[in-house]
């Protein structure tokens, strides 16, 4: 229901679930991360499809790519960090050189585990794993979207990493078809385009409303696949509002900014504000006062999108 | 001091330390609480009666290091060099706040006492070796003590310098491994099974000691039997229990991320101030 507000780990959880009731060759793998990806329900049901390793993320992506290789669908989730950094070689020679049928999410995506510090933070996942060719890239923005991007990433063959966050997610449309690859406009506006993606866009859209008040039409676009980029939105929104500013839960430079400058750079050069958290180790706290203290509320969203159109 | 009442000391401590950890539950709402309670006798008898170290000086070159591989037990080792002096006490009501020194995991250009940003599990044994392997090179007489969790056991790495310990031959290294035979899925040996685990550490080439990791004469013991310039490392399964001092939370997995109600919180710090209560007066009789 539109404003309800749900747990993203378990929405992600039952709708896997809910598909891998059809669909024989879907596995779970869990390091000692099952239970909080929200597979409690299918660990019960399933014992036969549900693979416990306790805490060897490495050693569970490279079993992944084997299980893929065999047929299975694997799908690994568990917290963001341990499934793209610690992993990454694994991640890269076994899932995307091989280009296997591998499922990893990371959930607590961002600083979502604010108060558990840096080693739990995960800021430079899209970085990395864009890094890796041929990897999906998928960072879902609502609830009913995590539903849909667990249906396509699980209809789609080949590696995909898939960004969940952990504090609750407000439902802001109706859930739709979740097309691989797609961003969609969530709101128009003239005077600047603001591209997100994943835990940002709902507070973008409060941003967005702040700066109508303030009479400054900010067009939104959300980007629920990060790569492979949706070029043809990105340089529709730069071609209208010839200014966009994007804004991630992720390091500024190489993530979706990044993308979305490198578009604009080759076929379309308008001015592109990366908005996102400064290259440092977070600072931990509360989720809320977080994302105030690096700008990624409403509010600051909207002072950055401001000090965009006056200052350039 | 008697070792008899050194030990005695040493538990009145532990207790006042539980007594911290429960301080910074209690102003952060949450916190691992069962780990960091299974191993706080042992983070207790190494800051107070084993390790050197300074306080007033925390960077002191000829410390012994100590390096909390599970870093989700920070809390155990806040509260100790807190009660030990290495920062004000009131830095524990900062738990969980904006920009606190004593975040959820440790981190080492925020607090003195500590030596590493662990966190991600896996990581200590390997520093821990390369710290031993330092020391040796410059012919220091430290050591490094390090803490792992046996759910921590899985991840490969610690394999990896395991192996290397043994083949250097870093006498000056020794391991707890926190075996309170729990994890956040539940009991280790269901979730990825590594016992007996010190055989498989002897295999690889470690000294192995077997204590009740609760116990402070067991733990005093075994650290006392540690020779100097002895070749190899060695590991102390120190059997324990999570959440240990807290009746009602021992034992139990979920005590492994605490998210107490008032009440609970209420009831674990009675229990822990009357502990507290029965050993200063018992500690007054001896004396
Ligand atoms: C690399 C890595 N993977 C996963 C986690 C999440 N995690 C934190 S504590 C924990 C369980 C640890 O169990 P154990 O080592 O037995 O610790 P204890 O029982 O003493 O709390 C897990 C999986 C982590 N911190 N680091
Ligand atoms: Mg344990």
């Amino acid at each position: 229901m539109i404003g309800e507000k749900m747990d993203p780990r378990k929405t992600f959880g039952a709708a896997v679930t809910e598909i891998a009731e059809s669909r024989e060759d879907i596995v779970i793998l869990s390091a000692d991360s099952g239970g909080s990806s929200g597979f409690k329900e299918f660990a019960r049901n399933h014992p036969d499809r549900y693979f416990e390793f306790g805490i060897m993320e490495q050693g569970v992506t490279g079993i992944a790519a084997g299980l893929a290789a065999m047929g299975k669908t694997p799908v690994f989730c568990a917290i963001a960090p341990f499934v793209t950094c610690r992993n990454f070689e694994m991640f890269r020679n076994d899932c995307g050189y091989m280009h296997q049928n591998v499922k990893i999410v990371g959930r607590n995506g961002g600083f979502t585990y604010s108060d558990l510090g840096a080693t739990h933070h995960s800021l430079e996942d899209f970085a990395i794993i864009r890094m890796i060719p041929g990897v999906v890239i998928l960072a879902p923005q609502t609830p009913g979207e995590i539903r849909a991007a667990a249906k396509a990433m699980l209809d789609y063959e080949g590696p995909v990493y898939m960004r969940i966050g952990n504090p609750p997610m407000e439902e802001l449309w109706e859930e739709k078809e979740f097309e691989i690859g797609k961003g969609s406009i969530l709101r128009e506006g003239t005077d600047l385009a603001i591209i997100t993606t994943g835990t940002s866009t709902a507070n973008v859209l409060c941003a967005a409303d702040l700066l109508a008040e303030k009479g400054i039409s900010a067009m939104v676009v959300g980007m629920p696949t990060v790569s492979p980029a949706d070029e043809a939105l990105i340089l529709h929104a730069a071609k209208k509002t010839g200014k966009i500013l994007t804004v991630e839960e992720h390091y500024i430079g190489g993530g979706l900014g990044s993308i979305v400058a490198e578009v604009c750079g080759r076929y379309c050069p308008v001015p592109v504000k990366m908005h996102g958290v400064k290259k440092e180790y977070a600072i931990s706290g509360p989720y809320d006062e977080l994302l105030k203290y690096y700008s990624l509320d409403a509010q600051g969203i909207a002072r950055e999108a401001e000090k965009f159109l006056t200052e350039g | 001091m008697a070792f008899s009442d050194k030990v005695k000391e040493l538990e009145y401590i532990s207790w006042k330390c539980r007594r911290n950890v429960l301080r910074m539950v209690e102003a952060g709402g949450h916190g691992h609480l069962g780990g960091a309670l299974s191993a706080i006798d042992i983070v207790t008898a190494l800051y107070f009666g084993k390790m050197a170290g300074k306080p007033d000086d925390p960077q002191w070159e000829q410390r012994d290091r100590f390096i909390l591989s599970a870093g989700h037990k920070c809390m155990c080792q806040y509260a100790v060099l807190a009660e030990r002096g290495y920062f004000p006490k009131d830095i524990l009501d900062t738990y969980g706040s904006l920009k606190s020194p004593i975040p959820g995991h440790p981190d080492m250009h925020k607090l003195p006492g500590i030596e590493a940003n662990t966190g991600a599990l896996g990581h200590g044994l390997a520093i821990a070796a390369g710290m031993a392997l330092a020391m040796k090179c410059n012919k220091q007489q430290s050591r490094v003590y390090t803490v792992m969790g046996d759910g921590e056991l899985a991840e490969g790495s610690n394999w990896e310098a395991a192996a290397a310990a043994a083949h250097h031959q870093l006498g000056n290294l020794v391991l707890f491994l926190d075996n309170n035979g729990l994890q956040i899925s539940g009991k280790v040996e269901d979730i990825m099974n590594f016992m007996p685990a010190g055989e498989r550490f002897a295999a690889f080439g470690w000294r192995v000691m077997e204590i009740d990791g609760n116990n402070m004469q067991e733990i005093m013991c075994a650290l006392d039997d540690i020779p100097t310039g002895g070749t190899q490392p060695v590991i102390i399964v120190a059997h324990t229990v999570k959440g240990k001092g807290i009746s009602f939370l021992e034992n139990k997995a979920f005590c492994h991320f605490w998210s107490p109600s008032k009440e609970e919180l209420g009831r674990a710090i009675a229990e822990v101030e009357k502990r507290i209560e029965e050993m200063r007066t018992e500690l007054e009789v001896r004396a």
